[in-house]
């Protein structure tokens, strides 16, 4: 008996980490800059999905990124070139996409990437 | 036996487990949905209002245009999209919903030119793409039209396909309107739609109306004006209404009901890729370049002058010759009267607004007058009748079903 619930006892840990495993999977969030708070480090994004629209705020810390791709300026050469920016670089209207990470309920960025500077 | 049914237990709780981990949903994106990992296109026809915007077959392969089309996409579109139309911009492989892959020969075949230029002109600001997260910005109000169409021709490159992106060239663009047409429209309007179909002849032996004959140009429920084709608009208008006449055998006991069926009850989805197929059998479509419609003004004030003008405009205008004095139809000309294809075809009977084909709003009369019905004796009075003389000629006729008297206006 003790054997079977033993078995039973160790599928269900390996179940509850599997599903943890796919929750914390996060992907990332694109939408419109709708603020930014350049003292508190957040940015709130507007972004839409299932049809429902909503404002989601991310925490920037020291570790995470901004940046926005350009084409280099030396001749010949071709692609893009990522090129840093500030949180306060960052303008209300323009379209984002961020990796984050789950943190004490909070999301936070690792990597803020410009998808078009447009202005609101 | 105790350890026996607990090791049973066991295998079946390890066996839902596994079920269950099988069975789990895909990663949650933080954006809430879950995606096609392989790139954002999803399979819905443009909606009406963009359903006549195709490109000008010319524009596929003018160098000038698809020059003029790389610019573009190299500042604007690559970042996301990649410079080689991959999907696999720096911008676009952080998106939560993917870049589509411009490569990818059957999916670029699969979509129409109406649908990439909706696209390109609204981005993913509509649904289904916003509700998935697009993050693709609509480009309408910062590029022309003509820029917008480069850009096309420009992506068109990358799925090396030499020519115009229309359904002869990619019949896969029309396939769900072709197998719906098969289902639903063969019948009457024959396999290739010349309106040969066997059960054409029965709806009204050696008599009009027969089903339309999608391949020529002439379309008798129009907004635009007299010798264009309709626009979609119009052929789902005619669609979702079906067409009220007096029918032949098929039709006996069903006199003033529909002789084509109102397809209401199809998904709008469906009869717009029903109607692209359409389309698709008559290549002046894809060349009309701008669609002009009639502008139909918010109908005046019904007045007793206005039908006493409209009475005078009926006779004046020779209604009286086919639709006879009180508009039953009976005028003197009205046995001659024959259609394109040389059948005999009856002057509409106005005192019933009911079986009218092209609606009996004063709209609907007022749009008919301007643009007459192809194919049929009934001809445009565009350039015969000032505006307000068609609203009063279109009341008058809305009136006979009331013996010519002021009184609530018909609806459809």
């Amino acid at each position: 008996m003790t054997k079977a619930m033993s078995v039973i006892g160790a599928f269900i840990v390996v179940a509850v980490v599997s599903a943890g495993h796919s929750v914390a999977d996060e992907g990332p969030i694109s939408g419109a800059v709708k603020a930014i708070d350049a003292s508190g480090k957040t940015l709130t994004l507007q972004t839409t999905a299932k049809g429902k629209t909503r404002d989601v705020t991310i925490i920037l810390k020291p570790e995470s990124k901004i940046v926005k791709f350009t084409r280099p300026t030396e001749p010949g050469k071709t692609g893009f070139v990522a090129q840093p920016l500030a949180l306060s670089d960052v303008k209300p209207g323009w379209i984002v996409s961020v990796t984050t990470r789950h943190e004490g309920g909070n999301e936070v960025a690792e990597i803020v990437t410009v998808v078009l500077e447009k202005p609101q | 036996m105790r350890a026996k049914l607990f090791t049973s237990l066991a295998i079946g709780v390890l066996g839902l487990l596994v079920g269950l981990w099988l069975v789990r949903p895909p990663a949650t994106r933080a954006n809430g949905d879950k995606h096609d990992e392989k790139g954002g296109h999803a399979h819905v026809p443009a909606p009406l209002e963009y359903a006549d915007v195709h490109v000008p077959l010319s524009v596929w392969t003018d160098a000038a245009m698809i020059a003029r089309g790389k610019e573009i996409y190299t500042t604007r579109c690559a970042v996301c999209h990649g410079d080689q139309g991959d999907g696999k911009g720096p911008a676009g492989v952080a998106l939560p919903f993917k870049p589509p892959d411009f490569r990818a020969k059957d999916g670029v075949a699969e979509m129409r030119d109406n649908y990439w230029f909706w696209r390109v002109s609204e981005g993913g600001q509509i649904e289904p793409f916003k509700g998935k997260g697009s993050a693709m910005p609509p480009w309408k109000g910062e590029l022309s039209v003509d820029d917008r169409w480069a850009v096309m021709a420009y992506q068109h490159t990358f799925s090396e396909h030499h020519g115009p992106h229309v359904p002869w060239e990619h019949p896969g663009s029309v396939a769900m309107g072709r197998d719906i047409f098969a289902m639903a429209c063969v019948p009457c309007h024959g396999v290739a739609g010349k309106g040969d179909g066997s059960v054409g002849p029965m709806l009204a032996p050696r008599r009009a109306p027969q089903p339309r004959d999608f391949t020529s140009a002439e379309f008798k429920f129009r907004s635009t004006p007299s010798g264009q084709l309709p626009t979609t608009a119009d052929l789902f208008r005619t669609l979702t209404e079906g067409v009220r006449s007096s029918g032949g055998p098929l039709t006996i006991g069903l006199r003033g009901q529909r002789i084509m069926p109102s397809f209401r009850h199809m998904p709008v989805g469906q009869r717009l890729e029903v109607l692209e197929y359409v389309k698709s059998l008559n290549r002046g479509f894809r060349e009309l370049g701008v669609v002009k419609t009639v502008t139909v003004p918010a109908p005046p004030t019904l007045t007793p002058e206005r039908l006493t003008r409209g009475k005078q405009l009926y006779a004046d205008a020779e209604c009286m010759a086919c639709h006879g004095e009180r508009g039953r139809g009976d005028g003197p000309s009205a046995p001659t009267l024959k259609d394109n294809r040389d059948l005999p075809i009856a002057a509409t009977d106005l005192t019933r607004p009911e079986r009218f084909k092209n609606g009996a709003r004063p709209e609907d009369v007022y749009r008919t007058l301007v643009t007459g019905l192809a194919g049929t004796p009934m001809p445009s009075y565009a350039d015969s009748l000032e505006l307000d003389q068609t609203w009063d000629l279109a009341y008058y006729v809305l009136s006979l079903s009331r013996g010519g008297q002021t009184a609530e206006t018909g609806s459809r």
